[in-house]
């Protein structure tokens, strides 16, 4: 992890214990959300797409300002059938819609292939403390944990194989290995899956999108592969490795540094169009907002309402 | 695949598993701090859910929870989440050795037998009928390498075999085998039994439709009420599997169930599947099944044949995951320097 990440974590640590979670709403002004508001679009969140639920998590990790039983979302088993970083290739090349992201473009798409001006792509890097991932611009291809590096001291369990009472000589048991839907007619496997899930950051004041992810046989994905399923242009930004509030392990996360400045504007464009944002519609235009970090992970957050969009 | 023709061998697709990372954290530390080289038997949950999506099969998921909490003295048991419609239990075992040798030197056949024998005494108790959660049930060995956060292991889902196995003489979604009327009927009633708290985890089930087309849904315990008026009765479960042509794995002790109670030759059943968190007629299938009762079946005492060990790749093998990047105190030493 760079310095400057580990400095700003520890600042933001600090600032975290010492300060009082927010209570007054700044929604529309700010784009960030107070606990109750959470607490709310969160709710909101789970009666109309079902596939999500609250979770309590570790209880040694449970934040106080929380209710015990709706500590963080999640939604499981999330199919992901291909890889955005190969998406991403065939589009621009076909000259479709890419993303945009400038101070004043958010997260907003082109809609005429890559616009020529990669001068002002550097300035316009978030932050310092996203920049993490910066530093390796090729998603390289690492083991999967399943047979990892410990291999080779331990006993070959090929030869652990057993010719009764397993379900392959049962007449009724459907063989489902490479059972799946996918898209393409070539026989390499890609569907992943992941578990998405929704912590509120404190420090922020809005929520956090993290990323847990199994391969296609349902093995844990070390958090640099999951890179692979970010939108390239975030992949190098605003998407990093760090420790979950709520649960153990290393996972790849959405950093919210930029959440607040994003959802304001999208709440500015609604209420351009005449709009009147609910607070607990937050967390549906949240995660449209980030399907554009990670186009092709299929989580739910449609709902029936009115964007005001005459476009749309 | 073949389209199932009439009189074909039905064939279920099998349970498969996914292990959250926070399962081996709470293992490791339930080894270290509580456990020690006891290596008993330790009653573990597994959660799995209906099918939401068409594209991949849910799962059953084991995550920290499964296990008995660290801090918990006063039982062993795991504290479960009633009414989590994503989460609904399994109750399951987990025997963990200590040494790589006795992970392979375990009996697995008869540790496959024994998960049968409680399903069978639960079926033939009655147990079955009250909570039905207990028709599966699911095994797991292990062995954890504390030194080198390494794990082996080795899932079982233990499914009693019908012999001879059940013949299909119809399989179809429910949109083809409903009318337009019941299908909008029987999506509704299974949505109000997901949604409530008391029902939305509870994975087998009755669907009964009136010659008015309404339907509604029951627990097994009032099946002799139900068999009795002259709707149409269905024996449903939450099917994990996601594709048209085949039943789900726990169709299988239902089965077993259906015909040890109630001594049923043909089983009219409803594979319920939903998507996006909603129940969909088109994903859900309505098939029957014709089932000789097996030789030796009204003995109690005799346990059927079991299968159920999961593949791996399409293999004979137990599994294999290194945590050391997560959970090795100098490599994270290292990537935090």
């Amino acid at each position: 992890m760079v310095l400057t990440q580990k400095l700003h974590e520890a600042f933001k640590g600090t600032v975290e214990r010492i300060t009082g979670p927010r209570t007054v709403s700044a929604f529309k002004e700010k784009g960030v959300l107070s606990v109750s508001e959470f607490i709310v679009a969160g709710d909101n969140l789970v009666s109309k797409c079902p596939t999500w639920s609250w979770e309590s998590g570790e209880p040694s990790k449970r934040k106080p300002y929380l209710p015990t039983e709706k500590q963080y979302l999640i939604t499981r088993n999330v199919p992901c059938l291909r890889r955005a970083a190969s998406v991403e290739e065939e589009y621009e090349a076909a000259g479709g819609e890419v993303l945009l992201d400038n101070e004043d473009n958010d997260g907003w798409l082109a809609t005429h292939g890559k616009p020529n001006d990669k001068s002002a792509e550097e300035e316009n890097l978030p932050s310092m403390e996203c920049l993490e991932i910066s530093k390796n611009k090729d998603v390289k291809s690492i083991p999967s944990y399943f047979g990892g590096d410990d291999e080779e001291d331990i006993p070959d369990m090929a030869d652990y194989e057993e010719p009764d009472n397993i379900i392959e000589n049962d007449p009724a048991s459907l063989p489902t290995y490479r059972v799946v839907h996918e898209p393409d007619d070539d026989n390499i496997l890609r569907t992943r899956t992941y578990d998405v899930s929704i912590t509120y950051d404190k420090y922020y004041q809005t929520p956090r999108v993290w990323l847990t992810g199994y391969d296609e046989s349902r093995m844990l994905l070390q958090p640099e592969l999951v890179l692979e399923d970010v939108s390239q242009d975030h992949a190098r930004k605003t998407v990093t490795i760090e420790d979950h509030p709520h649960l153990p392990g290393k996972h790849a996360s959405v950093h919210p540094c930029r959440h607040g400045a994003v959802m304001k504007k999208i709440i500015d464009v609604l209420m351009s169009r005449g709009v009147e944002p609910e607070v607990d519609k937050y967390l549906f235009l949240f995660l449209k907002f980030v399907a554009s970090v990670i186009p092709t992970i299929e989580y739910d957050y449609t709902m029936d309402f009115d964007l005001g969009s005459s476009s749309n | 695949m073949a389209e199932p023709s009439k009189g074909s061998l039905l064939q279920f697709a099998p349970f498969q598993s996914t292990v959250d990372e926070g399962f081996w954290h709470r293992l490791c530390s339930l080894k270290l701090d509580k456990l020690g080289i006891d290596d008993s038997p330790i009653p573990i949950t597994g959660f799995y859910a209906p099918s939401s999506r068409s594209e991949v099969p849910n799962h059953l998921t084991l995550i920290a929870e499964s296990l008995p909490s660290e801090s918990s003295e006063q039982s062993a048991v795991p504290t479960m989440t009633q009414g989590n419609r994503n989460r609904c239990s399994v109750p399951g075992i987990l025997y963990n050795t200590n040494t790589i040798e006795s992970f392979r030197a375990l009996d697995k056949m008869s540790l496959l037998k024994a998960e049968a024998k409680k399903i069978w005494e639960d079926i033939h108790t009655g147990k079955a009928v009250e909570d039905s959660a207990v028709l599966s049930r699911f095994l797991l060995i292990s062995f954890a390498d504390l030194k080198k956060w390494s794990f082996h292991y080795w899932f079982a889902f233990p499914a009693l075999m019908l012999d001879p196995p059940a013949t299909l003489v119809d399989l179809r979604s429910a949109s083809q085998w409903f009318s337009l009327e019941e299908a909008e009927s029987v999506s509704a009633a299974c949505n109000t039994w997901r949604n409530s708290s008391s029902t939305a985890d509870v994975p087998f089930f009755l669907v009964s439709v009136d010659s008015n087309s309404n339907a509604t849904v029951k627990h097994l315990k009032d099946w002799e009420t139900c068999h009795r008026d002259n709707n149409k009765l269905l024996f449903g479960f939450y099917d994990p599997y996601h594709l048209p042509n085949n039943p789900g794995w726990p169709l299988r002790n239902f089965l077993a169930f259906i015909s040890a109670r109630w001594d049923l030759k043909s089983v009219r059943f409803f594979c319920y599947r939903e998507n996006r968190g909603f129940a969909d007629m088109a994903l859900s299938l309505v098939g029957e099944a014709l089932i000789s009762v097996p030789q030796g079946w009204k003995d109690h005492q005799s346990v059927p044949n079991a299968v159920g060990w999961e593949l791996s790749k399409g293999r004979k093998l137990s599994r294999h995951i290194s945590l050391a990047s997560s959970m090795d105190p100098t490599r994270l030493a290292v990537s935090a320097a």
